[in-house]
């Protein structure tokens, strides 16, 4: 397992493109936090893990659209599969190394915090939960873009189908798509929704539905890749 | 050791194998004969558990390598048609991973095939830089991690130039001694000189499956004949 993490992180972190995709991400995600942080005029970070889902909304299938496309276009995979080790354990690394990635992106924030606390008294613990269900979430949607990334050759297509189920997920528990959806389906349709688990978190409160509905979410999705590498077809 | 009986793959419409058997014995040298799409590739993918057979029935060492992979894949090692290689990784780091995941940490081993396979001077460098011939001393030298008892070749040689061909073809022949090998190639030439028994797929199906001519310049008039 470590060494096929270490070899996914290399991909990664061997080349100037996980560094640039990283400070890109940060810079966009404090200049979101930074734009109007003195118009609030409160010390809350809300306003930025308000936003966070529909970051990693494109961040968690940018990163992910390679990881089996890739292998698949240039045939490593043949490679991968012809050593002794598991499908589950390529595809865990593959999202441990990816959830690293993205803790490592989300840890370049930590200077709105900082800020924060040096301007104002934020609520600590609250952003503590809000990071996790980031976190979280991240990992949800990284495990799904994981198994998109599973299912064809091109990084393009693994991208764009990713985002597309996961912004009809973020929609299914957002003011626009939920009111419009018939009421007995509501009430089950928005529990579907990351946006919905989120909220507790982001509330300061870790709700072990939301966490159970988070690690299914990624269990399902890595399931599946798991299926879909042990095909063989 | 490897067994192959009736096997049939199909992809979609096509037939690419059609009820194809053998078995391999070992420390013996297969040259494994074909023209372009005639099922080599593919009957070798079956033999890693890279594949499935559509029916029939693969074993190695008297195990299924799909299901059974993790008992069955540390005997073998494999050079893919193309010789795909992870080229943002330097050799060392390449190789360090395929011995990592093979669970084989003998650095004396790993030192002593470098130098076998003439790789010690482009260990630090990146793959994608390396040379056509390099990349395929690369990939062999992956396929010897672990001292696999067997090795399943797919065109090693292709598209090099005749100098690489032979250096090559010399690195297989070191091994020939203690291992089986199937190896996969066009050049009727290479096979004539390093394999103990031929067998010639053509469209899927086995058309012959013996001992290599024992005259030099046969295996090709054989060649011809059943292919053409």
């Amino acid at each position: 397992m470590y060494t096929l993490l270490k070899k996914e992180l290399g991909l990664y972190f061997n080349t100037p493109l996980g560094y640039v995709v990283t400070v890109l991400f940060a810079i966009f995600a404090n200049f979101l936090f930074v734009r109007d942080i003195f118009l609030r005029g409160d010390s809350s970070m809300r306003t930025f893990f308000e936003f966070a889902p529909w970051l990693i909304l494109v961040f968690a299938p940018a990163i992910s659209m390679r990881i089996f496309a890739e292998e698949k276009r240039v045939n490593t995979l043949e490679v991968l599969l012809g050593l002794p080790v598991s499908e589950t354990m390529i595809v865990l690394a593959k999202l441990l190394a990816l959830f690293i990635f993205s803790a490592i992106s989300f840890a370049l924030t930590i200077s709105i915090p900082i800020t924060l606390a040096l301007i104002g008294r934020p609520a600590v613990s609250e952003i503590i939960v809000s990071y996790a269900g980031i976190l979280f979430m991240s990992l949800a949607c990284i495990s799904l873009s994981i198994f998109f990334s599973s299912l064809t050759k091109n990084q393009i297509v693994a991208f764009l189908s990713s985002v597309i189920l996961l912004f009809f997920l973020l929609l299914l528990g957002s003011d626009f798509l939920a009111p419009v959806l018939p009421r007995i389906l509501r009430e089950y349709m928005v529990l579907l929704s990351p946006l919905i688990h989120l909220e507790t978190f982001l509330k300061g409160i870790i709700d072990f539905r939301s966490l159970i509905y988070f690690l299914s979410f990624t269990a399902l999705f890595t399931v599946l890749t798991v299926i879909n590498l042990e095909k063989r077809d | 050791m490897i067994v192959l009986r009736n096997v049939t793959k199909v992809f979609g419409r096509k037939k690419a194998l059609h009820s194809v058997s053998f078995a391999t014995r070992e420390g013996e040298v297969i040259g494994f004969l074909g023209p372009n799409g005639a099922g080599k590739t593919t009957t070798m993918r079956m033999i890693i558990g890279y594949l499935k057979p559509t029916s029939g029935k693969v074993t190695v060492f008297g195990k299924d390598p799909i299901s059974e992979r993790l008992q069955v894949l540390p005997h073998i090692g494999y050079l893919p048609e193309n010789n795909p290689l992870y080229t943002e990784m330097k050799a060392r780091e390449y190789l360090q991973f395929i011995a990592g995941v093979k669970n084989h940490h003998d650095e004396e081993y790993l030192h002593e095939m470098y130098r076998k396979t003439g790789i010690d001077d482009v260990l630090e460098t990146k793959i994608e830089e390396l040379s056509r011939g390099y990349k395929q001393r690369v990939g062999l030298a992956a396929s010897f991690i672990g001292d696999p008892r067997v090795l399943i070749l797919d065109e090693p040689t292709s598209g090099l130039d005749p100098i690489e061909q032979e250096k090559i073809r010399n690195l297989i022949t070191s091994q020939k001694t203690k291992k089986t090998i199937i190896l996969s190639t066009h050049i009727l030439s290479e096979v004539e000189e390093v394999a103990d028994r031929l067998i010639i797929i053509h469209k899927g199906s086995i058309v012959y499956d013996g001992a290599k001519p024992a005259q030099k310049g046969e295996t090709e008039v054989l060649f011809r004949k059943l292919v053409s």
